[in-house]
């Protein structure tokens, strides 16, 4: 049974509870140990390596160290988390005086990084650790077509040299629940969440252009694998009826929520009701 | 996706000239030393990283000019510019460079540098006053809801000091002591 040790970071216990809990519910079913890390807080997000890349430096390979003398890969169901924690990662595996500063640093709590933990998205190791093929047979609720469009996250996909994920992972763990991807044009589009703080217009904006885009290409329903992006398209979708007066109605379901459907987990278990856009389209699908 | 509820403008730097006396050289050594920097001179402004951004059409300096005005030694404009800060740090635009330039590493390299002057946006230093403080951005709140999923009313294994007690020592923690 693969064992990893879990970073949580802390928009998603906070915010997304709904996300945590089905992410361990159909993690389980799977087979996977996840371990919570013991003595980890913030990855400080990319408003942290904005202001302060040495802080933000110390503070992710704390984490990284801590994982590194745990044994397990660590993982993450968060891209701000999986994107600083990776970030980081790379540049000190190619950068020793940085390596050395921080090592430095660290030494006060008794650790150390050599840089040898791998850090992966939690929809990645279901995908390269468990596999389509096992996860297929866990699924006893096929959504059968149902349309839905994938919203990636910029910090998973990009910069690609340094995160290592190919597009192709969810778009596989998306079909296998017997969902029909949709392709829509804005695709690799950003939800603005990052701007959020900077500029609230620009940001709804955004996330209006994406909602926009995938229900004018026939998506039912939308997948995300971030707690910043969930929150970007589901509950500013309350937003936009005030800000544009436009209503979209489009369900968005982190993932593990959309394959423990698909699983036979009960709606409850799997937190929907905390969704700000109901799902019950999806449900209506699963029961008539 | 083109807003259209503003005029379009000739950019400034095309009617202004720009004040050579004013240009710093020292600028583009400075970004070049900084993080994920080195192919910063590569950019021969096709300008493929602007049509890549998003949101480049609402910015008076796009992200071609940003870097050709890092090149040029335009300092003030650059760590002043609110462009900086609006980057959706995306990476559109530093994945499409045919030169390899890493545009959004650069901007977050110009906004350590402003940051380093106190020039920060209010609601990002509000964000790091919460990450020196409390060690974390979100704090959990609704502990019935975590309780109501069968998940500890608070996050396991949390612990924040180590993260406030090491930000506390660096540029974050000067700036939410009100700047040096």
């Amino acid at each position: 049974m693969p064992s990893y040790s879990l970073y949580m970071g802390c928009s998603v216990p906070a915010n997304y509870p709904n996300y945590e809990a089905s992410m361990l519910k159909v993690a389980k079913a799977l087979g996977m140990e996840l371990h919570y890390m013991e003595g980890v807080a913030c990855c400080g997000s990319p408003n942290l390596r904005a202001i302060d890349y040495s802080g933000w430096l110390t503070v992710n390979a704390r984490t990284l160290a801590i994982g590194e003398k745990n044994g397990n890969d660590i993982v993450t169901p968060c891209n701000g988390c999986f994107g600083s924690l990776k970030d980081v990662l790379h540049h000190l595996k190619h950068d020793s005086t940085d390596l050395g500063r921080v090592n430095e640093e660290l030494k006060k709590e008794g650790l150390q990084l050599k840089c040898t933990v791998r850090v992966r998205h939690i929809v990645e190791a279901m995908y390269t650790d468990i596999g389509t093929d096992e996860i297929r047979k866990r699924v006893t609720k096929p959504l059968d077509g149902v349309g839905v469009a994938i919203h990636f996250g910029c910090h998973v996909l990009r910069p690609a040299d340094v995160t290592g994920f190919r597009p192709e992972i969810l778009r596989e763990l998306v079909e296998v629940t017997g969902a029909r991807v949709v392709e829509y044009p804005l695709w690799k589009q950003c939800c603005g969440a990052t701007v959020l703080p900077v500029n609230e217009s620009l940001a709804i904006r955004l996330a209006r252009d994406k909602i926009k885009s995938m229900k004018e290409s026939g998506a039912e329903f939308a997948t995300v694998i971030c707690p910043a992006c969930g929150n970007q398209l589901d509950l500013q979708q309350l937003g936009l009826k005030q800000s544009y007066g436009e209503t979209y109605d489009l369900p968005v379901l982190m993932y593990p929520q959309l394959l423990g459907l698909a699983m036979g987990i009960g709606e409850d278990e799997l937190g929907l009701s905390m969704n700000r856009v109901p799902a019950d389209g999806i449900l209506a699908h699963l029961t008539g | 996706m083109a807003e259209t509820d503003t005029k379009p403008r000739i950019p400034v730097t095309l009617i202004e000239p720009i004040d050579m006396s004013r240009l710093d050289p020292s600028f583009r050594e400075e970004i070049r030393s900084m993080p994920d920097a080195d192919e910063l001179s590569a950019c021969f402004a096709c300008s493929t990283c602007t049509a890549a951004c998003p949101i480049a059409n609402q910015w008076l300096y796009k992200p071609h000019q940003l870097i050709r005005m890092i090149l040029l030694g335009m300092r003030e404009e650059v760590l002043n510019s609110k462009e900086i800060w609006e980057c959706l740090t995306c990476f559109q635009c530093q994945e499409r460079c045919p030169q390899k330039v890493r545009v959004t590493d650069i901007l977050f390299d110009c906004k350590n540098l402003a940051a380093e002057r106190g020039i920060v946006p209010e609601k990002i230093v509000a964000l790091a006053k919460e990450l020196v403080d409390k060690g974390q951005l979100y704090v959990v709140t609704a502990d019935w809801e975590r309780e109501d999923l069968g998940l500890e009313p608070s996050v396991p294994g949390l612990s924040t000091e180590a993260v406030k007690s090491i930000l506390q020592g660096t540029r974050t923690g000067r700036l939410t002591k009100g700047g040096d």
